[in-house]
């Protein structure tokens, strides 16, 4: 017996070349302002858990201008699971580009 | 939407240099003292303009419904995407995946492909009449 998910996918089908083309243009997006929030957080010194509480806070303001600007307010429509997909989808994976500028600037500024 | 993000991304890049230039300069010359107020505001504005530009000057998302994905292409139709081949071809975006059964379509081309909505009961309805009025 179908499960009650697989028949929804049998009437409304998924594209995949979609799906693949909305990752990766997420994922580019986390990638560049995940440096860009290194470099703040290095030049304002930030130390220890307060520089990864400034990440998760700036990720979040950047899946919210997602959803408004590039999902235009409907995140079903352009991704399969809204929760993960782009409110978190690839934070942490940005998260190693995030601490190599963030201890460069510290480094170069403060340091 | 393109010229818009460029703009974003230039002022923020511009508002970041300067503020990381500020905050070097104010840390060289008193050690040890806490960032003031204007450097530390003009660092997270610039950051916030430039992510912004970032979000605005990336590609648009794709629908990922088939019936959303195939309507929004169908209202459209095929688009340049702005990019050619060395042999100066233009590369097209994704086509109309039902093309095939249009008017157009078919085996012969020209009116041989899927009629959209053809009325069977009205059709049925005018022949009889037509009957009728031949007796």
């Amino acid at each position: 017996m179908a499960t009650v998910d697989e028949r929804e996918l049998q009437i409304n089908p998924i594209v995949a070349t979609s799906v693949q083309h909305n990752t990766q243009v997420t994922s580019n997006i986390r990638n560049l302002t995940a440096s860009l929030f290194g470099v703040a957080a290095g030049t304002l010194g930030l130390e220890s858990y307060p520089g990864f509480i400034f990440y998760l806070i700036a990720s979040f303001v950047v899946s919210a201008l997602l959803f408004a600007l590039k999902a235009e307010g409907q995140p079903g429509k352009y991704y399969y699971k809204p929760l993960g997909d782009m409110w978190l989808g690839d934070v942490f994976g940005g998260l190693s580009g995030f601490v190599l500028t963030w201890t460069l600037f510290y480094g170069l500024v403060r340091a | 939407m393109a010229f818009f993000g460029a703009v974003l991304n230039t002022v923020g890049a511009l508002f970041l240099t300067h503020a990381v230039y500020s905050a070097h300069e104010h840390t060289t010359a008193f050690v040890s003292t806490p960032l003031p107020l204007d450097i530390t505001l003009e660092l997270l504005l610039g950051v916030f303009i430039l992510s912004t530009g970032i979000v605005v000057s990336a590609d648009k998302l794709k629908p990922i419904q088939y019936a959303k994905w195939a309507g929004q292409i169908s209202r459209e139709g095929r688009k340049p995407e702005g990019k050619y081949t060395r042999e100066g071809e233009e590369i097209l975006g994704e086509g109309d995946p039902y093309a095939f059964l249009g008017l157009d379509g078919g085996i012969g081309g020209k009116g041989e492909g899927r009629r959209g909505f053809w009325d069977v009961k009205g059709k049925r309805k005018e022949y009889d009449e037509w009957v009728r009025g031949k007796q």
